[in-house]
């Protein structure tokens, strides 16, 4: 018998795969990065995790589970690489995915573009049937209408169906019937079910998800299975389960059955690391900011714990444009994603003034520091001329930054402003730091949000070096930079519990509820969750199960989602479910509607293993600590005043009881921290660095 | 003189206070009206009332309207220097703001050390303002709902108790009314707050040199757009349905250096029915596609309106005297959209792009329920935009309007209606080069077994949405009952059970000679369903074997030749 049983986490990315194991007992954590694999990414999957587990003497059988986050669905979504797919509606609204909400998303654009619908208008079919919206059956599903419907989609090879009835959130009887019919007769075909797949009320977002779920289900179910083969192939027999973009994990079947879960894994892995960090130094109200090369993402925690939402978009026509995607209606947790990264460029605007991004170098040619042939002046140029990154120790040395050619690609655009190169790159990275605080400071503003309280922990390998700037521009003045920053996702994944919801929509006013009826939902609900969560291999006795309703006063179009506690509901408590949603409702509207009915709509059953207790990790200690700086060099913190010198650290090699005043500059592989004039930097416990603003401490 | 690069991010940090202002209106609304249709708009102005930035949010009938209300009506009335803090004023008078009852202006000034540096402004559709509902209905402005001149809201912090009550007496739902008005509030105090938090950060005194660089710039940027036209006076009208009969609106742009002038001299007169538009409401929608067609990536300011001029003669439909009816007034307002572009078609093609339906077709239904309760709803869809030089129009969607509509399963669900169907409607889309966008068929069914009442407010029935340049025009819109009745499109009758009335919506205008569309992109309309067979061959002469669902390419030749030769 192995005397330890080891976590096992795999992030696969755009560019690399990432691999993590950890020991709960000597808290040791290793890690393993290599390049993502085309057109197989599973292929560095099993390649990483032999290597990582020769490397480090792990028994296969040593591994308790593996958990897995990967961007193959949302890259199949943007690429639209997926199934032939067809759709069937209830006769009359097969445009209802073309349709839409009928709205623009840019106002100002006479040019716009809506995404096109995953299934063209010809393999859209509809058959008689109609469900009201309070489910009542109004005409019958005709049976015998799907069987021309079967030769069509024959004919045409198609891969994956979606079926989305209209009301079937109430009343799922002719999708599953029409399923079971459909699925005798094409057994090969992937089939999904609206009431299924995204179970709730509003056609346009439901079909849009349970389409996408179709779109993607074949590549995913072939993906898993090699995945989950391989590592069976040697030797771990482990449970693999699947990271969620709620932040929860789930079995491969259930992530078969439902991939387009699955969108935002990634990033739902580096929230929950987030997270990780933030309560690992007594923080719960934590902003994670994660700045990459084009894009930064950042989430809010709120009453110390990540939000999800049922509202979310994905493969968008403009990245950063609200409205141009196509809308998933799947739980996910609540990010805000912007156009900026090291890579994005600067540019003059129509008023002849710089701007920043969204435009991105990218990795290629990348910032024309690269010397990868960019010519385009972008942020990590202009972080590089002010100082602030080591041109022979950026990404520890493997990529050296030309400083003569980052000066050369800023040369034009200082000229026309009449600025020098130096003062315009100090610009920019106010631009850039200015654009991301905004965009924080407005979704903190929706929800009602005080940011001062918070702090953030920074990550990405552009995030350390604006993390002070953001962080002033919010009134932040508590940053981490955690370790292992390279490998955030997939470390996030290890925290992540093995959990799922249910949703199924009941709609009545609070005091028409038929509880008998409800207390049969909820039950199925809880049953079929459980069945889940056992097995992925939690004992039963650790399964904890949380309701929440979707209620509003009756005329309202949204929601408000509030929580109510798990067991047989009686008539004493719909008097308590009246007075959650209030309290729910007065903190995010501040006044109740008197008078007014409230009615329930959503029925939301989460059930969840225990969250793995990660102990503060036991990280190498330095070998050679030294509290001293390794060097100083000419850093620009200001437009004005003059450069200064500035002491530069190697964070591997700072002892447990470092502090300094800054301006300091910290550098490691996978980043450089910036501390600015005015903060504090210290190590603090799991191989963090604190800095802190003014003289707190 | 703020240097270019410290005037950006002052700049794009300004941007995010105004929309933190909008963001804390939706947050504390409490009205699906303002949190989900986004019926509102939120700006700020600097001392002399100047709207230097708005939030990314809103409808141009409400921000241009809402600039040149603070601007022109509300400074000169109240300068900033005649306040105090914690004074907030309000106004719903049609003809300075928004150009109905329903539309609450409410603006706030900001003080910094003492001194008026700013003023926060928002103007939000409330759900109800009394009087007849909304429609066309009323004869005159007195049958609208109750006016609010422009008064105090606030004196010094504390409300005006007494307004809030006229205004609670006068509204069918008092509470979401007022809960509006103390969340716009809300929006301008959080813009304040942030706003004085921006000026101690950057140690600025106020906002005069950033309005006067920024307002400048816009300015300068706009002008030069308008001198990369080339001179001359460009016309077009068009003829609407109107209420009772058909409308002219009537459009003369001039291009003159820098200087852009839009006259609707020789528009139809005012009407006695409450589909009449305010100088400002045209004012707003004319910038509005002016902006989107020469300018679309240049900030909305008060620098952009400059060296642009509007005029229509008073007491025409699109500049209504005192006190005529004015409530549906977006149903002639979203058109002026449209001769405008056709207009600017002559100079700058390859920007505009053709006509569409242009009016939302609102469905109004109202009756008593299965259970006896009185039930009331209104909808609104849109119809096919009109296509550009290099691509189809959009189908089903809003232009000029900024809306969006609701799911069939949302109307089912808060109303006892039946949507039978609701499909893109085939052939409805103007043939052209690039097709129009098509308009969608609904049919509709009352479920209660009783009587109700369907309020029709449809436009282009009789009047099709204009092709571009060759282009064909759309497909006018239909009502039609199954029993073979003709409902009026813009007045009320009976619905009654086991009737269905089918909406047909109107499609947008084509682009270009629809012999140059690619053979291809016919086929491929034909084998979508977007375009019949015999559409395929009469309007755009492509011939399309059944059988195998390919071009007969002798036939679409030997057809096409016909088509331009015009035979």
């Amino acid at each position: 018998m192995p005397t330890s049983e080891y976590l096992l986490a795999v992030d696969i990315g755009g560019t690399f795969t990432d691999i993590v194991a950890f020991d709960p007992q000597s808290r040791e954590i290793w890690v393993e990065k290599l390049l993502t694999s085309y057109p197989d990414p599973s292929a560095a999957v099993l390649d990483g995790v032999r290597r990582l587990l020769e490397a480090q003497g792990i028994s296969p059988d040593a591994i308790r589970y593996v958990t897995h986050g990967t961007t193959l669905i949302t890259n199949t979504l943007i690429e639209r690489t997926g199934a032939k797919t067809a759709l069937l509606t209830t006769a009359g609204f097969r445009d209802a995915l073309e349709i839409g909400n009928e709205g623009r998303y840019d106002m100002y654009d006479l040019a716009l573009v809506k995404p096109a619908p995953l299934v063209e208008r010809r393999l859209r079919f509809d058959v008689p049937e109609r469900i009201l919206a309070d489910g009542r059956i109004l005409q019958e599903l005709a049976s015998d209408a799907l069987a021309g419907i079967c030769a069509q989609l024959q004919a045409e090879d198609i891969e994956a169906l979606a079926i989305c009835f209209l009301h079937a959130y109430t009343n799922p009887a002719h999708e599953l019937a029409a399923h079971q019919l459909l699925k005798a007769r094409l057994p090969d075909v992937f089939i999904s079910v609206s009431h299924q797949v995204a179970p709730g009320m509003r056609e346009y977002p439901r079909t849009s998800t349970t389409v996408a779920n179709a779109y993607v289900q074949p590549i995913t179910g072939r993906y898993l299975a090699r995945v989950h083969e391989g590592l069976r192939c040697n030797g771990v027999e482990a449970p693999l389960n699947i990271m969620l973009s709620s932040g929860g994990t789930t079995t491969v079947d259930a992530a078969r059955a439902f991939p387009v879960r699955l969108v935002e894994s990634g990033p739902a892995g580096g929230a929950l690391a987030g997270l990780y960090w933030g309560k690992q130094l007594g923080d719960s109200d934590v902003l994670a900011f994660d700045m990459g090369g084009t894009t930064a993402k950042a989430v809010l925690t709120r009453d110390g714990d990540l939000t999800v939402s049922n509202h979310s978009e994905v493969a968008h026509v403009h990245r950063f444009k609200r409205g141009s995607g196509l809308p998933l209606m799947v739980p996910m947790i609540e990010m805000i994603e912007i156009g900026a990264g090291g890579g994005s460029i600067a540019h003059l605007n129509r008023l002849g003034l710089p701007g920043v991004g969204p435009q991105s170098a990218g990795s290629h040619p990348g910032p024309a520091a690269y010397a990868r042939g960019g010519v385009e002046p972008t942020v990590t140029d202009a972080d590089l001329l002010l100082g602030y990154l080591n041109p022979e120790y950026f990404a520890g040395g493997d990529l050296p930054l030309d400083l003569d050619l980052a000066r050369c690609a800023y040369a034009d655009l200082a000229a026309t402003l009449d600025l020098s190169v130096e003062r315009l790159a100090w610009g920019v990275h106010q631009l850039v730091n200015e654009n991301m605080a905004a965009a924080a400071r407005v979704h903190a503003a929706e929800r009602g949000l005080e940011l001062r309280r918070y702090t953030m922990v920074a990550t990405g390998g552009a995030g350390p070096v604006h993390a002070c700037g953001v962080a002033g521009g919010l009134g932040i003045r508590r940053i981490i930079i955690p370790p292992l920053a390279g490998v955030g996702s997939a470390f996030g994944f290890l925290t992540a519990p093995i959990a799922f919801d249910f949703t199924r929509s009941y709609v009545a006013k609070l005091n028409e509820l038929d509880l008998s009826e409800l207390n049969k939902i909820l039950r199925a609900l809880e049953k079929e969750g459980r069945g889940i969560v056992e097995g992925a291999g939690v004992p039963a006795d650790d399964i904890s199960a949380q309701l929440s309703i979707d209620m509003r006063y009756v005329g309202q179009g949204y929601e408000v989602r509030v929580p109510f506690p798990m067991g047989k509901l009686a008539e004493r408590h719909i008097a308590s479910m009246q007075s959650a949603f209030e309290a729910e409702y007065r903190r995010f509207y501040g006044q109740l509607a008197d008078g007014v009915p409230i009615e329930a709509v959503n029925w939301r059953v989460l059930i969840a293993g225990p969250a793995p207790q990660i102990e503060t990790l036991s990280l190498e200690s330095a070998t050679s600590a030294s509290d001293s700086p390794l060097a100083c060099r000419p850093v620009r913190f200001d437009a004005d005043s003059p450069v200064r010198q500035t002491p530069v650290f190697r964070r591997d090699q700072l002892s447990e009881a470092w502090s300094a005043a800054g301006p300091v500059i910290i550098e490691e592989a996978a980043s450089t921290t910036v501390v600015l004039p005015g903060w504090t930097a210290q190590t603090a416990a799991g191989g963090c660095l604190l800095l802190l603003r003014g003289d707190q401490r | 003189m703020i240097d270019p690069v410290t005037l950006e991010v002052i700049w794009s940090r300004l941007i995010s206070v105004v929309d933190e202002q909008a963001a804390a209106l939706i947050h504390s609304s409490f009205t699906t009206v303002v949190r989900e249709a986004g019926d509102l708009s939120a700006g700020v102005f600097d001392r002399q009332g100047n709207m230097i930035a708005q939030s990314v949010t809103g409808t141009p009938g409400h921000i241009n309207t809402m600039a040149n209300c603070v601007r022109k009506y509300i400074v000169p009335r109240h300068p900033i220097d005649s306040l105090q803090p914690g004074d907030t004023l309000i106004t719903n008078d049609p003809w300075e703001a928004s150009g109905h009852l329903f539309d609450l202006t409410i603006v706030s000034p900001v003080f910094y050390r003492g001194r008026g540096v700013a003023w926060f402004a928002s103007t939000c559709h409330a759900v109800d303002i009394g009087g007849a509902t909304m429609g066309g209905d009323a004869r005159s402005l007195y049958e609208e709902g109750l006016a609010i001149p422009l008064m105090k809201l606030f004196k010094a912090g504390a409300v005006n108790q007494e307004l809030i009550e006229i205004i609670r007496a006068n509204v069918r739902v008092p509470d979401q009314v007022i809960g509006d008005i103390y969340a716009q509030q809300v929006g301008n105090q959080v813009g304040a707050r942030k706003l004085i938090e921006m000026l101690d950060e950057y140690a600025l005194p106020d906002i005069e040199a950033l309005s006067a660089q920024i307002l400048d710039r816009t300015e300068r940027a706009v002008r030069a757009a308008i001198s990369a036209l080339p001179d001359g006076a460009y016309q077009d009208e068009i003829a609407i349905d109107g209420f009772d009969q058909p409308l002219k609106i009537a459009c003369a742009l001039t291009i003159a250096g820098d200087e852009l002038r839009v006259d609707y001299e020789g528009s139809s007169p005012q009407v006695d029915r409450g589909i009449n538009v305010v100088l400002n409401y045209t004012h707003a929608y004319t910038t509005y596609t002016l902006m989107a067609a020469l300018a679309p990536g240049i900030p909305n300011n008060e620098g952009a309106f400059r060296p642009i001029h509007v005029r229509a003669p008073l007491g025409s439909i699109l500049n209504c005297r005192r006190p005529a009816p004015v409530s549906a007034r977006h149903l002639i307002g979203h058109f002026v959209s449209q001769p405008l572009l056709t207009a600017l078609a002559r100079v700058i093609p390859e920007q505009v792009i053709a006509n569409g339906s242009a009016g939302l077709w609102n469905t109004m239904m109202d009756g008593l329920d299965a259970a006896g309760e009185e039930f009331a709803y209104v909808f609104f869809s849109a119809g096919g935009m009109g296509a550009a030089h290099d691509r189809d129009g959009l189908s089903a969607t809003a232009f000029p309007s900024g809306i969006t509509g609701v799911p069939v399963e949302a109307i089912e669900t808060a109303a006892p209606l039946l949507m039978r169907r609701r499909e893109l409607r085939p052939d409805s889309g103007g043939a052209g080069r690039f097709r129009g966008g098509l308009g969608q068929v609904m049919e509709l069914e009352i479920i209660t077994g009783i009587n109700a009442n369907h309020s029709c407010m449809y436009d282009r029935t009789g009047n099709a949405a204009a092709g571009l340049l060759g282009g064909k025009p759309g497909a006018t819109g239909e009502v039609a009952l199954s029993d073979g009745g003709r409902p009026h499109p813009k007045s009320h009758y009976v619905l009654k059970p086991g009737q269905a009335v089918t909406l047909k919506l109107p499609g947008g205008g084509g682009f270009a000679p629809p012999y140059l569309r690619e053979p291809q992109r016919v086929l491929h309309d034909a084998r979508q369903g977007y375009v019949s067979l015999a559409a395929a061959e009469r309007d755009y002469g492509v011939v399309i074997d059944v059988e195998t669902m390919t071009i007969d390419i002798e036939a679409t030749n030997a057809r096409r030749k016909e088509m331009e030769a015009g035979t």
